[in-house]
């Protein structure tokens, strides 16, 4: 009887919770017209829900197939490439109006998937990582890409911190994911940035542990900062490290300005490293747009045959000059 | 000889012992290695800033993974007790509630994987598996998938107290885990619950006839490991003075490592609060000590299974009923049987 009565309890609690995520999840769903002529798109969004290199490309895209009436069903890899191709597979087997991909995986672990999709009649677009080749093969089919140029994302970002005060012969390191293909275009970028002014730059790589916690960076940054003593300046093209910037820094007992530091993405913990001149400068990809493009794309290839549309969303970098005006929309997940 | 394997018989006694010896060991080879980093005191402030969180982690689990058991739900219990936090605290100004509902939000999932573990039967490995799914996407869907700075905190007392620090340089996390640290050594080692624990761990059919109530302990013991985790995620909620959907989600692998390296037993019956201290201390500076040596962070995993390697065999080598135990072997070795044989001749 006792254990019939806990039981009870259980399921009691369980579907309270279940009720209560479901209703959440109805107060912010899409009202599109359900109609036969409904679009359905799977979109590839990156990494995992709500992470700050995410964030801002989910509710891009939401927006868009609000104001288009498209059905979006979003996929998060956790930035996997064999993920992402699992996921284009599934995306495939449901047989929609069009799919966003990622060009993490490679040109050659997508092609056959795309051209299969393609003579199925789903429109196929890209966006965060670039895929030239196919992009070129299938454009009049409405192939895009809306996303910065990585490595000239790094490098730009690389430019303004030698902008914030680098000198030929300082010290620098860029801390990214070098042993990831696709992913490690825009430390590369910034790496060469940084060295062809001048800088002595040297590589670390981003372990797996610390690429899904990047908390686990402060001790490793310390610990190259206290080796390093004359260093001046660190880079990074990781969304979450990041935003720990500050605390490293911090950490390494030194202050704002001290040494000079380059990110990517912004986040409200990153918003503060700028305003407290910790965080130098960000490179701002406007992830909104990599949200919002793909999905009008396949939109307007579907009704009007618009071929695919090159957009490069990296338009520059967020420093204290501009911090202030960005910070609601930031914290809102726009910017 | 025969004093010297006495003297070693009484060494070997000691709790953790392998993992001590490794602990040091790495100590003193990334002191050898990097002089500049580790004999400054920022690098073990820092050791002792980010690794409590995992700690506090670490005790839960070996309470669990000692009663035969296993929780993959600790992770999702960070960003959902993290979340708990920060949203009360910035809808209501009130961090002690914001404490005490994070604690207890823990303490609900602990409870209810208890219950399905122990009242309905789901092995604890699927049950476990399912709530950390369903946590961290309840998690995402409350917040909306956006992060939160909460830096307003620090201006209230609940921050200095938790992470603050000491004299200016010490985190004031590495002393309360240091704390609780003490304190489930002796509800595992002096305490009856602990006792049950074990019991449960080695054989849970002998246990209930011994008069151990199995289903009661077991929802108890992760009800409490959820009670540990949502301390751990106001841990580092207030030291990251942010909170993020994603936080938590790397410390799974690592916390477990550090259990099993510590020497908690998989089969469950016997654990080490120690070895999972010094586990978790050395998992969570690995990777920095062998940055500061400067070759390269793609040594990092190949080190970290050396570690793990040499402690799970030093382990199994010092372990009492191992027919192998170094110290067995030793009395059965040649030199042994040559020293009594000088004896008796003489």
């Amino acid at each position: 009887m006792k254990q019939k009565f806990t039981v009870l309890i259980l399921i009691t609690i369980i579907s309270i919770l279940i009720t209560g995520t479901l209703l959440f999840s109805c107060k912010g769903k899409t009202t599109s017209k359900n109609t036969t002529e409904e679009i359905v798109i799977y979109m590839q969004m990156g990494g995992t829900e709500g992470d700050p290199s995410t964030l801002a490309r989910t509710n891009g895209a939401k927006a868009a197939a609000k104001s288009l009436g498209v059905k979006l069903i979003e996929q998060y890899s956790g930035w996997q490439p064999e993920k992402m191709i699992n996921q284009f597979k599934e995306a495939l087997s449901a047989n929609p109006d069009g799919i966003v991909i990622m060009g993490h995986p490679g040109e050659g672990a997508f092609e056959a998937l795309v051209d299969e999709a393609i003579s199925k009649g789903i429109i196929v677009t890209s966006g965060n990582n670039p895929l030239p080749n196919i992009e070129k093969k299938y454009q009049e089919k409405g192939f895009g890409y809306a996303g910065a140029e990585l490595y000239a994302g790094g490098y730009l970002t690389g430019e303004s911190m030698v902008k914030a005060g680098l000198k030929s012969g300082d010290k620098a390191l860029v801390y990214g994911l070098f042993h990831q293909e696709g992913r490690n275009q825009s430390p590369q970028g910034m790496f060469d940035a940084l060295k062809n002014a001048g800088c002595k730059v040297e590589k670390l790589d981003i372990s797996p542990e610390v690429d899904s916690e990047a908390s686990l960076a402060i001790p490793i940054l310390t610990a190259y900062i206290e080796r390093n003593p004359d260093l001046k300046a660190i880079g990074t093209q990781h969304g979450n490290i990041t935003s720990n910037l500050m605390k490293v820094l911090e950490a390494a007992g030194k202050k704002p300005g001290e040494i000079i530091t380059g990110g990517i993405d912004t986040s409200p913990a990153t918003i503060e490293g700028v305003e407290k001149g910790y965080v130098s400068t960000t490179f701002d990809q406007v992830l909104y747009l990599q949200g919002y493009y793909p999905v009008l794309q396949i939109v307007l290839t579907k009704k009007y045959k618009i071929p695919g549309l090159h957009i490069n969303t990296g338009v520059g970098t967020v420093t204290t000059k501009n911090i202030k005006e960005l910070k609601p929309l930031i914290e809102e997940g726009i910017r | 000889m025969k004093k010297s394997l006495n003297a070693l018989s009484v060494f070997k006694k000691i709790e953790g012992l392998p993992i001590i010896i490794v602990f040091i060991m790495l100590i003193i080879a990334f002191t050898i290695t990097a002089p500049t980093v580790f004999t400054n005191y920022r690098i073990y402030m820092s050791f002792l800033q980010t690794v409590p969180p995992m700690l506090v982690l670490g005790l839960g689990l070996t309470l669990v993974i000692t009663a035969g058991e296993i929780d993959l739900s600790f992770s999702a219990v960070i960003a959902f007790s993290g979340f708990i936090f920060s949203y009360i605290f910035r809808t209501l100004n009130t961090p002690w509630l914001a404490f005490v509902s994070a604690i207890a939000g823990g303490g609900l999932v602990g409870f209810i994987n208890g219950i399905l573990i122990a009242k309905i039967g789901v092995p604890s490995i699927m049950a476990t598996l399912a709530s950390q799914f369903f946590w961290n996407g309840l998690t995402i869907k409350l917040c909306g998938g956006l992060s939160w700075n909460i830096k307003v905190i620090k201006t209230y007392f609940i921050h200095p107290l938790f992470v603050g620090r000491l004299f200016g340089i010490i985190p004031v996390q590495a002393i309360w885990a240091l704390g609780l640290t003490i304190f489930i050594w002796f509800i595992l080692n002096r305490h009856k619950f602990g006792e049950s624990i074990m019991f449960i761990g080695d054989n849970p059919e002998v246990a209930r006839v011994m008069g151990v109530n199995v289903e009661k302990t077991k929802i108890q013991l992760f009800t409490i490991n959820g009670l540990i985790a949502g301390f751990a995620a106001v841990l580092l909620t207030l030291e990251m003075i942010n909170f993020w959907t994603t936080q938590g989600s790397g410390f799974l692998l690592p916390v477990m490592a550090a259990v099993f390296i510590g020497g908690t037993s998989i089969a469950g019956g016997q654990g080490s609060i120690v070895g999972t201290f010094f586990g978790t201390y050395i998992i969570g500076s690995l990777e920095a000590g062998v940055v500061a040596t400067g070759i390269g962070g793609y040594w990092t995993r190949l080190v970290t299974g050396l570690v793990m390697g040499a402690s799970v065999v030093l382990n199994i080598l010092i372990d009492e009923s191992n027919p192998k135990n170094i110290i067995k072997v030793l009395k059965r070795s040649v030199f042994n049987k040559g020293l009594k044989n000088n004896r008796t001749n003489t």
